[in-house]
Parts: structure tokens; C-alpha cells; sequence
């Protein structure tokens, strides 16, 4: 570790420390039994990890589940974003057409599709379509945003050498494209990870971390609540890190990633 | 240098374009031909369809009347070659130095290998040995400008158009690109079409300066510049030329 990380790896291990200093010695000052400090997570994160929930699932079965759940949903959402994106975002006329119809569903929040999923949808359908409405916007359009962001001059340049409509698309639309994508999917990833406790709310499935919190609020065990939680919350930063590597490396002739 | 035939012929061209309804006439019966291997430039002042004709003459756009003949047919970049550099930056940022110069013989459907060999041998002729596996934001404009000209003299064109390719560089660089310009020039025998709104930089590289009127333009005067290469910006003769064309500019401009 040279200098230029370290002092940021030093400021965050310090920051994260005073916040769990603090928040143990609220939950001490507080001791309210539905408020448990830190430790006492730690202690049960340990437990379910170890020992498994009172169904006798451990903690890396009930990841398993939702990260398969969400890995579903989510290619799901790629296979009809991405297409659907550059369809859009090439012909005008498919624009016009399929614009009035998708710009209202965006506004509508995943939550709000679970009645209906519940009544229309079983089995994985349910996570998988939930997930797909979380995934499925961020990823068509950043994939538009990224075919319109196309240089108007690469595209002459382009026709100048008499490329033909299809060498247009695949050697200057698709990869000047490429990183937005890249970006619609980090995001839209993250999205559909985040909508893994309302999908797995509805799933009668007894796995799944979202299960897994909603198993122990009914019992009021709030330290097993905030164990997924965190675990969620750990799991989804480590998927955005892995992409967002992922995008560093593809695309080194980007000067600008941001996080 | 009398009897070249007529690479390209612009007969009573117009271009009017189409806005809210408005006619904008850019350009109105403009009219020249340029011959072969001839490296030619046209000056006049911003805003008079320099680049509209540029476009039209490669294909990118087409004349409201008039024609275009290249070699006797209209522009087609199916049949014709055009090497075109532009003024902004036309690299594909994801493609390095050796896959840019590429593009134009990938498009054109020669093999891989061959097109490799023909790259390298042009980002040589530009001083770009070395650079092949650098990504366009390595390189600075100067090179990035090296890159786009042997990008455009890989497919061997028919013709090289130019439009206002040196602008964005500062005024050494610039200097220096002209020169290498003409190096490059004079070993190929093409044909160049060269836009500037720099007096100097007609003067210095070309063998016929067209200079238009302003919007609509149509073409005021042809000069033929008969000093021998490489030019001497401080001779007598060179400073004629440019003040004789600079007067000319200047009356188009504030009339």
C-alpha cells in the first residue's frame, strides 16, 4: 500500500470506527432491546452464518438465493434492455413508438408492481420480475443516452470510407456506446439488488436475505434485521467495486469512470 | 502544369438549406474544377459553405442544383476514395493509433493482415513510429492530426480533403504540420482539397488558391501561387501573394 492510498484507507477505517463507537454507545445509553449496538449484530451475523436461521438456513444460503434471484432478473433486464436501448436509440422511428409507452412505467416504483405480481406472477417470476422493473430502466437508458452520445463527426468519418449502415452500427454506434451501457448496467444492478427484500417479501420461499430480515422482524429479533440488512448492504457495494473494475479495465481510453 | 485534366468539376453548384421554413442560401453557382494531384485551397470567410462543400464533394451531402463530377460521376464514397480530415477530433478514442489508421481498409474489406502492414507503413510516413499501440488521449493534437492523415492516405485516395484540419493547434505546431504536409504530399502525388480561413496557410501550401465570396458564395478569384516548395514566408513574392489575397478576403468580409 503506498502513500496515495493508504491516507484514504486510513480516513475510512477511522470513520467507520467512531460510527460504530457511537452507535454502541447509543444503543448502551438507549438500551432499548429492539436497538442493538453493533456487537451485538456482529453476534448474530456470526450466529446465522454459523448456526443458520430457526429453519436451519445459514447465512451463505440465504445470500446464494437472493444473489441467484437478482442475477436472474438482472440478465433478463440485459437481454431486453440492451437490444431495446440501441433500437431506440438508432432508429427514430421505434423512438416514437415505444417512448409514450415506457416513459409512464418508469415513473411507476417497483413496489407498486407487487400486488399484481402476487395475484399474476408464482415462483421465481416473482423476484425475477420485480428485479427486471428495478433493472430494466437504468440499463435502456443509459444504453440510449450512450448510442445518442455517438459522435456526429465519427459517423461522417464513417461514411466518407462508404461504411454501410450496418458497419455504422457495429464498428462506431456499439462501441462508442459500450461504456454507457457498461455504466446502465453497474446501475441497474445495483437497482434490482436493492429490490431484492420487496421481491423477496412477496416469494414464499423461505431463503433469501430479504426473507431472512422479514423472518426475524416478525419475531422482533431487530439484531438479525440489521445483520441482513448490512449483509445486503455489504453485498451490493461489493458488486458495484467488481463492475465498476471491470469498466476501469475495458475502458482505459475513457479518461472520466466515475463512482 | 498546363494540360492536367480535370480531377474535379463543380459546376454552378447551390445549396440552400431548409430552415423554420426559411431558404438559407449558402451557396450560389460556385463553380471550378481542380486537376490532378493539384493541392488546392479554398479561403473565404467564416460562415460561407466552405464545409457544406466539403461535405458535398465526399458524399455527405448533396447540391439544391448544379453537379458535382469526380472522374465524371457524382460523388459516391462506394466508388471514389476519399481520405477526409476533419477540423474536430475524428479518432475513435477506443481504438488505438494502429486500429484508427486501420479503420478506412477494414471498411473497405482488405484483409487484416494486409491492412496491418499498410497502417504501419503510413503511420510511419507520418513520424508516428512507436505510437502504434497508443490511445488517442495518449497523443497530443499535433498527433492526433498525424494519425487522422495517415487514416485518410491508408486507402490510398482518390482525393485528400482537408477542412480546416490545423485550427485547433497553437501557431507552432500548426507551422510545423504544414510542413509535414507538404513532405508527405509531394511523395504521394494525390490530389488535395484543402478549406482554411488562414490567408498564410493557402499561401504557404497550395498551387491554386480559390478564394469565395461571402454568403451566398460563388468563387471571386483564382490565384495561382507560383512559387516553388518549400515556401519562404518572409520572401518578397510570398508576402505579395498573401497581402494580394488578404485584400480580397478583407473586402468580402467588411465589403
Amino acid at each position: 500500500m503506498n502513500k496515495r492510498t493508504f491516507y484514504p484507507f486510513l480516513y475510512s477505517s477511522i470513520s467507520i470506527l467512531v460510527f460504530l463507537i457511537i452507535w454502541e454507545i447509543f444503543a448502551k445509553f438507549l438500551s432499548n432491546p429492539y436497538f442493538p449496538g453493533p456487537l451485538s449484530v456482529l453476534n448474530a451475523l456470526i450466529r446465522i452464518a454459523i448456526f443458520g436461521d430457526i429453519d436451519g438456513y445459514t447465512l451463505i444460503i440465504h445470500i446464494y438465493a437472493s444473489l441467484e434471484r437478482v442475477m436472474i432478473g438482472f440478465f433478463i433486464a440485459i437481454i431486453t434492455g440492451v437490444p431495446l436501448g440501441l433500437l431506440i436509440g438508432i432508429f427514430p422511428i421505434i423512438r416514437s413508438l415505444s417512448l409514450p409507452i415506457i416513459e409512464p412505467i418508469r415513473f411507476i416504483p417497483p413496489i407498486a408492481w407487487i400486488p399484481l405480481s402476487i395475484i399474476l406472477l408464482v415462483g421465481m417470476s416473482r423476484y425475477a420480475f420485480l428485479i427486471w422493473i428495478g433493472a430494466f430502466f437504468p440499463i435502456l437508458l443509459n444504453t440510449i443516452a450512450g448510442v445518442k452520445r455517438t459522435s456526429v463527426t465519427l459517423i461522417q468519418m464513417a461514411k466518407t470510407f462508404g461504411a454501410t449502415k450496418n458497419q455504422i452500427i457495429t464498428k462506431v454506434i456499439l462501441p462508442s456506446s459500450l461504456p454507457e451501457t457498461m455504466t446502465g448496467l453497474r446501475v441497474g444492478l445495483g437497482v434490482g439488488w436493492m429490490c431484492i427484500v420487496a421481491a423477496e417479501m412477496i416469494g414464499g420461499d423461505p431463503v433469501g436475505l430479504g426473507r431472512l430480515i422479514i423472518k426475524y422482524a416478525n419475531l422482533l429479533q431487530t439484531d438479525v434485521v440489521i445483520a441482513g440488512m448490512i449483509s445486503i448492504g455489504i453485498i451490493g457495494l461489493c458488486i458495484n467495486y467488481i463492475i465498476l473494475s471491470l469498466e476501469k479495465r475495458m475502458f482505459k481510453w475513457r479518461v472520466e469512470i466515475t463512482t | 502544369m498546363i494540360l492536367l485534366e480535370d480531377e474535379i468539376i463543380i459546376d454552378s453548384v447551390t445549396k440552400i438549406f431548409k430552415q423554420n421554413s426559411q431558404n438559407l442560401e449558402v451557396i450560389n453557382g460556385l463553380s471550378f474544377n481542380v486537376n490532378k494531384g493539384e493541392f488546392l485551397c479554398i479561403v473565404g470567410p467564416s460562415g460561407c459553405g466552405k464545409t457544406t462543400l466539403l461535405k458535398m464533394i465526399c458524399g455527405l451531402d448533396f447540391p439544391t442544383s448544379g453537379r458535382i463530377l469526380i472522374r465524371g460521376v457524382p460523388p459516391n464514397p462506394n466508388i471514389h476514395k476519399f481520405g477526409v480530415i476533419f477540423q474536430e477530433d475524428s479518432l475513435m478514442p477506443w481504438r488505438n493509433v494502429i486500429d484508427n489508421v486501420k479503420f478506412g481498409l477494414e471498411i473497405k474489406g482488405i484483409n487484416e493482415k494486409e491492412a496491418i502492414r499498410i497502417a504501419e507503413k503510413y503511420i510511419d510516413l507520418v513520424g508516428l513510429k512507436g505510437f502504434e499501440k497508443y490511445y488517442p488521449h495518449q497523443l497530443s493534437g499535433g498527433m492526433k492530426k498525424r494519425v487522422a492523415i495517415a487514416r485518410a492516405l491508408a486507402i490510398d485516395p482518390d482525393l485528400i480533403l482537408m477542412d480546416e484540419p490545423f485550427a485547433d493547434l497553437d501557431a507552432q505546431t500548426r507551422s510545423f504540420m504544414q510542413k509535414e504536409l507538404l513532405r508527405i504530399w509531394s511523395g504521394l502525388n494525390k490530389t488535395v482539397m484543402f478549406i482554411t480561413h488562414n490567408v498564410e496557410e493557402a499561401v504557404f501550401l497550395a498551387q491554386r488558391v480559390i478564394i469565395l465570396t461571402k454568403r451566398p458564395s460563388k468563387t471571386k478569384a483564382i490565384i495561382k501561387i507560383d512559387l516553388p516548395y518549400p515556401r519562404d514566408r518572409l520572401s518578397p513574392p510570398f508576402i505579395s501573394y498573401r497581402e494580394k489575397i488578404l485584400k480580397m478576403f478583407h473586402e468580402e468580409i467588411w465589403g
